[in-house]
């Protein structure tokens, strides 16, 4: 009675806890990713996003306002005062210790007055309120005040709305999405198609020379993309493809049938035998039995497949720069602009977290999208 | 269209054939910069009608390489090292200048002379020619600081090595930390360590020694480029006197190192790094008042003079075109010199440009330091064959960081170059 089917076994906790352990794994750096990207340069370089969720004491240098501007010195008892608030609005932070030099930044604690010398003093509060005072008029920059301030968390937009809106981005980025678009599916559809029909001849047709054709394709996997790339550059343009988005299409074609071919043929041979003799015997032809039987029964693998390649080509930099984008700016796809949207030395980088999340957001859709026919194509399957 | 064909009639009549033409330009600059060349771009487009587009890639040393083996080259191309347009013209894909360009630089460029040398590489052929025009040129013996951190400190900008050094150990004994250095970049980590040990050269040996060490004449473990790479160690491998300690020099980001300056409290006083860095700065850093730069002072006992080292963009013609010609001409009208003056970060070497139009005092300043060089050398490390200049070099000078010998460390430089002899 032990063994009756539909018992639990007896570590399915230690099943449910590895489970629970990868997801998490999976998922702690895409979201420290995620709060990254709501995160300004200056506050990704000073601590880490784990930091960033709560509050946190900080060093920061913060100044008076200018002495120069007009309005901002008052003569008062015969004492020039400069008031304000060191952030702007109070409240924002706590200060706790301060200082005015960078050699003693935490010499006094909040509510201490400083002597700046030749009779001048400044006085800060623990809201950031400072009292500036001087017997003579006070000239230069605003003071500098080094704080030692308890801060609260701080996010932002900014990356967001520099990547999607601002228009010298904007409509680089549009651009980039439909050119990227463009490239994606043809070059999606057009393997599938091809490696459809050469599957199921590899997998039930009888013909010489069968099986070391499979041996061919499964040894293509090893090939390195990049050995061809230049060699297939060169033949486009002496065949007058040049680099365009024919050109893109048919290299992602090429570089992805060796999987595709594999992994259907794969999938195709295991299906029942009888179902396709059956057909034959009942005289249906090798193109009926591919598109009435085989076709319906295979969904699942060509629904994974489309997943893998859609996946592989939207993310793909190294073809597009190869075989598409050409010295005329007019082609672009998606990756090739979140590069440009970094500078020259890179110096953008705080943006990089930002586009990772905009550009994941498609392949995130037609993933889930996938996944309900990937789901019906395996019951389908199972059913029939 | 029937305007345009009207207004060609009319060009037709006047009998000024200026075919308007589709000119592409392929450059390293993305970002502000490449707005920027584009304003200087469309000036040249609005002066001479033809249609420019500019293209800009973090990858341009490979995309350039990819397109024209390809021979789906641009019109032409703005190459950051000097060394890979003289491979590019060695196996012909580069275009000579027209006729007078030479002559023009020579005598409008401060140093003329060196730009062409700079500019000439040997073609197809095997004989030379002028290639390339220099066009934004970069200055890298600065040493960033915080004036107001000095300030506080009461600390002098030093004006000669010995000063320097002095100060150092003054801000050792004082507590502090002198310098912030970082060489991480990605795939190109050990580059600023490579313009430490160039600018040491020049201090430490005569010019002509310099160019035959960038020409291989003088071996990489001769003596002298050994003590010139000990001279970069004394600052970099001395835990007191860089932030974080020796250990942490290769690994940390040349664009994170300067943040150190304005950190509270600071971390360091001190960072040599080239004219951009201020991009890099934190926001809302003001060059001149938050954060200021002095030359990276000589030896005032060694009679070396005062050299800069810099650095600069090339531009050829990868695929010869009349526009291409008459883009590289208009290159040396000053008005293409101040347009990109006036937008902030190019320097220039145009005798003929209206000084007053630069952006800002600070950018003024380091166009004196170039212009008041006694001897300019460009970056050795771009003029040396990619495998050592853009390989070998970095990756000896990360080694060295890390606590290597210095001369097996020149040893292994020299034998990388042989093996490409």
């Amino acid at each position: 009675m032990d063994n009756l089917a539909g018992k639990k076994s007896g570590l399915s906790w230690a099943v449910n806890i590895s489970v629970a352990v990868l997801v998490l794994l999976w998922l702690f750096p895409t979201a420290g990713l995620f709060v990254s990207s709501f995160r300004s340069a200056d506050q990704i370089s000073t601590n880490g996003w784990w930091q960033s969720l709560f509050n946190s004491e900080q060093n920061v240098t913060l100044r008076t306002a200018n002495p120069d501007e007009p309005g901002v010195q008052v003569l008062e008892n015969g004492v020039y005062v400069i008031r304000g608030n060191l952030y702007g609005v109070a409240g924002k932070a706590e200060i706790g210790a301060w200082g005015v030099s960078s050699r003693a930044i935490d010499a006094y604690v909040a509510g201490d007055t400083a002597d700046l010398g030749d009779g001048q003093t400044i006085a800060v509060q623990a809201n950031g309120d400072y009292v500036w005072t001087s017997p003579t008029e006070m000239t230069g920059r605003g003071q500098r005040v080094f704080a030692t301030a308890q801060t609260p968390p701080e996010f932002t937009f900014d990356n967001y709305r520099s990547m999607l809106f601002d228009p010298s981005n904007s409509e680089g980025m549009a651009k980039a999405f439909f050119n990227t678009l463009t490239v994606t599916i043809p070059a999606t559809i057009i393997p599938i198609v091809i490696a459809a029909f050469a599957a199921y001849a590899l997998a039930w047709m009888d013909f010489p020379g069968r099986a070391i054709l499979v041996a061919v394709v499964v040894g293509l996997l090893v090939v390195p993309l990049q050995l061809a790339l230049i060699p297939l550059l060169r033949f486009h343009l002496n065949i007058g493809i040049g680099k365009g988005y024919l050109g893109v299409w048919l290299a992602h074609t090429g570089f992805g049938l060796p999987l595709a071919i594999y992994l259907l043929r794969n999938y195709m041979v295991g299906l029942p035998r009888d179902i396709i003799e059956n057909a034959k015997v009942d005289g249906a032809t090798d193109f009926q039995i591919f598109t009435k039987i085989i076709l319906p029964l295979s969904f699942p693998a060509l629904a994974s497949f489309a997943i893998f390649q859609f996946l592989w080509t939207w993310n793909d930099l190294l073809v597009a720069k190869v075989f598409l984008i050409d010295s005329t700016g007019q082609t672009t796809v998606m990756t090739n602009q979140i590069v440009e949207l970094l500078g020259t030395r890179g110096g953008n980088w705080e943006i990089l977290a930002t586009a990772a999340f905009v550009s994941i957001a498609v392949p995130l859709a037609v993933f889930f999208a996938m996944q309900k026919y990937l789901v019906r194509g395996l019951l389908a399957g199972s059913v029939k | 269209m029937k305007k345009s064909l009207y207004l060609g009639a009319a060009i037709m009549a006047l009998g000024t054939v200026a075919q308007a033409e589709q000119l592409t330009v392929f450059g390293p600059w993305l970002g502000p910069d490449q707005e920027n060349v584009e304003k200087v771009l469309a000036g040249f487009a609005a002066a001479s009608g033809h249609e420019v587009n500019y293209v800009g890639s973090d990858s341009f040393e490979q995309q350039i390489m990819i397109d024209a083996e390809a021979g789906s080259a641009p019109n032409v191309a703005v190459f950051p090292q000097p060394g890979l347009a003289a491979d590019m013209a060695k196996r012909g894909f580069l275009t000579p200048l027209a006729d007078g360009t030479a002559d023009w630089v020579k005598e409008n460029y401060a140093a003329g002379q060196s730009w062409v040398d700079l500019g000439t590489y040997a073609g197809a052929d095997g004989a030379d020619s002028l290639y390339g025009f220099f066009y934004k040129v970069d200055v890298k013996s600065l040493v960033w600081y915080s004036p107001e951190n000095f300030e506080d400190a009461g600390y002098e900008v030093p004006t000669s090595m010995e000063d320097l050094k002095t100060l150092t150990d003054q801000i050792v004994a004082d507590g502090g930390t002198p310098w912030c250095i970082g060489l991480g970049s990605g795939g190109a980590t050990g580059w600023p360590a490579t313009d430490w040990v160039e600018d040491m050269m020049l201090r430490t040996q005569t010019p002509a020694d310099y160019d035959a060490w960038v020409k291989n004449d003088l071996k990489f473990n001769d003596p002298k480029v050994v003590a010139a790479i000990e001279e970069f160690g004394a600052f970099a491998r001395n835990d007191a006197y860089v932030a974080g300690g020796a250990g942490t020099v290769a690994t940390t980001d040349f664009r994170d190192s300067p943040k150190g300056l304005f950190s509270s409290p600071p971390q360091c006083y001190m960072h040599r790094q080239a004219s951009f860095i201020p991009a890099f700065f934190p926001e809302g850093t003001v060059v001149g008042q938050d954060a200021d730069f002095f030359y990276f002072p000589a030896y005032a006992e060694k009679d070396l003079g005062a050299p800069v080292l810099g650095a600069g963009t090339v531009w050829a013609i990868t695929n010869p075109s009349d526009a291409a010609n008459e883009l590289i001409a208009y290159l040396e009208t000053p008005e293409a010199h101040e347009t990109w003056m006036a937008l902030g970060g190019f320097l220039t070497p145009h005798m003929g440009v209206d000084t007053s139009k630069f952006s800002d005092a600070a950018t003024a300043k380091m166009n004196d330091i170039l212009l008041a060089a006694t001897t300019f050398r460009f970056d050795g490390s771009d003029l040396m064959p990619g495998a050592v200049g853009a390989g070998s070099f970095w990756t000896g000078m990360v080694d060295y960081a890390g606590g290597k010998d210095a001369q097996a460390v020149a040893d292994e430089i020299q034998a990388s170059w042989d093996a490409i002899k």
